[in-house]
């Protein structure tokens, strides 16, 4: 085995992968009760892509970042390892921001989320679409030929969304509520010094925040007040809302834990 | 929301075929939703999408008079009868 890979790569690749994962997982929990049925069915494609993004990342780390593995789709790796990483029942483990950890329960802040998210995203993959780890480059490289389609389809609906008055108003006051956990996305990771030493990141994340604000502010045609890039924390708390998610996402886990899947 | 007709076509000779219908706020919306509701699992290769506002119609009254006209479908069924008749009678 070659390429950059240590406890700290290992650090660095596993947030991504655990914002990946929650992110997918709570897109697809509207799946059956998004606002109609063509929308539904995008919803819960956008998350399942998500969590595709997550489990090749999950296998980078599985595999110790091997670049001779096939972790496209995750079959070069044994789904056990998977698991223990994706179900990890240890909240100390896990490194997701708060953003995708909280519960949107009205679909404005779930579109407003969507977007975010996914506007980050594409940054955050940009930063590692060179990277010395070559795994992390070729799993850049398949996540834009889906990204695209869900800037597009996040886009598609705020065009509609923002200029009508009822609809406008929830999606600015889901904005508000969301900023101050979406900038979080930014809190530098634990081993980003490391990655962005050893050429795995092309800078840190948070280089690439005011231009994403700004992104933001066109978009919503809002004067945001001014954002502060918060105090890092290394991404080791959890939020109240993550032990509820986590919950749910083991909950076939637990009915059994001797069980073999 | 309106309502689209959705249309795919594989690549090669097939023709575009009627897949289904959709609806949607605008036509951007309907591209990116007919994409994950109708080529999920690359049904086609082309997507055509008509909003159904746009649709010339001819309703059933329109069309149903000539629904009485037996004479059109020359299905050659009663030339073949009076033939074999023709020859029976030119036998005997």
């Amino acid at each position: 085995m070659t390429g950059p890979w240590n406890a700290d790569i290992r650090e660095f690749v596993l947030a991504f992968a655990d914002d990946e994962h929650l992110m997918g997982q709570q897109h697809t929990e509207w799946i059956g009760v998004a606002p109609f049925l063509e929308e539904d069915l995008a919803f819960s494609s956008i998350g399942q892509d998500e969590l595709g993004h997550a489990t090749t990342l999950y296998a980078i780390v599985a595999s110790d970042g091997d670049p001779d593995r096939d972790i496209g789709t995750g079959a070069g790796v044994d789904d056990r390892r998977l698991d223990a990483l994706a179900f990890d029942p240890d909240p100390l483990r896990w490194r997701s921001s708060h953003l995708v950890e909280a519960v949107t329960d009205d679909w404005a802040h779930a579109l407003v989320r969507h977007w975010l998210y996914d506007d980050a995203e594409q940054l955050r993959w940009e930063l590692v679409a060179d990277s010395t780890l070559e795994p992390l480059a070729g799993a850049a490289t398949r996540a834009e030929r889906e990204e695209w389609f869900h800037r597009r389809h996040a886009d598609g609906l705020l065009d509609v969304l923002l200029p009508t008055p009822n609809a406008g108003d929830r999606l600015r006051t889901a904005l508000v509520d969301l900023m101050p956990l979406a900038v979080g996305l930014f809190d530098p990771v634990a081993g980003e010094v490391q990655a962005v030493a050893s050429g795995v990141a092309a800078a840190p994340f948070d280089t690439r925040m005011s231009e994403w604000v700004d992104r933001v502010r066109n978009r919503f045609g809002v004067d945001l007040p001014t954002i502060e890039t918060p105090t890092p924390t290394g991404r080791t708390t959890r939020s109240e809302a993550f032990g509820p998610l986590l919950s749910r996402m083991r909950e076939v886990l637990d009915l059994d834990p001797a069980a073999i899947w | 929301m309106k309502r689209y007709e959705v249309f795919l076509k594989k690549d090669g000779r097939d023709e575009y075929r009627h897949a289904g219908s959709l609806d949607a706020p605008d036509d951007e919306l309907a591209l990116v939703l007919a994409r994950e509701t109708y080529l999920r699992r690359a049904e086609g290769d082309r997507l055509w999408l008509v909003n159904r506002a746009h649709l010339v119609v001819g309703d059933t009254d329109f069309v149903a008079p000539n629904a009485d006209k037996p004479h059109r479908h020359n299905d050659g069924a009663r030339i073949a009868e009076r033939r074999r008749r023709l020859r029976e009678e030119g036998r005997s």
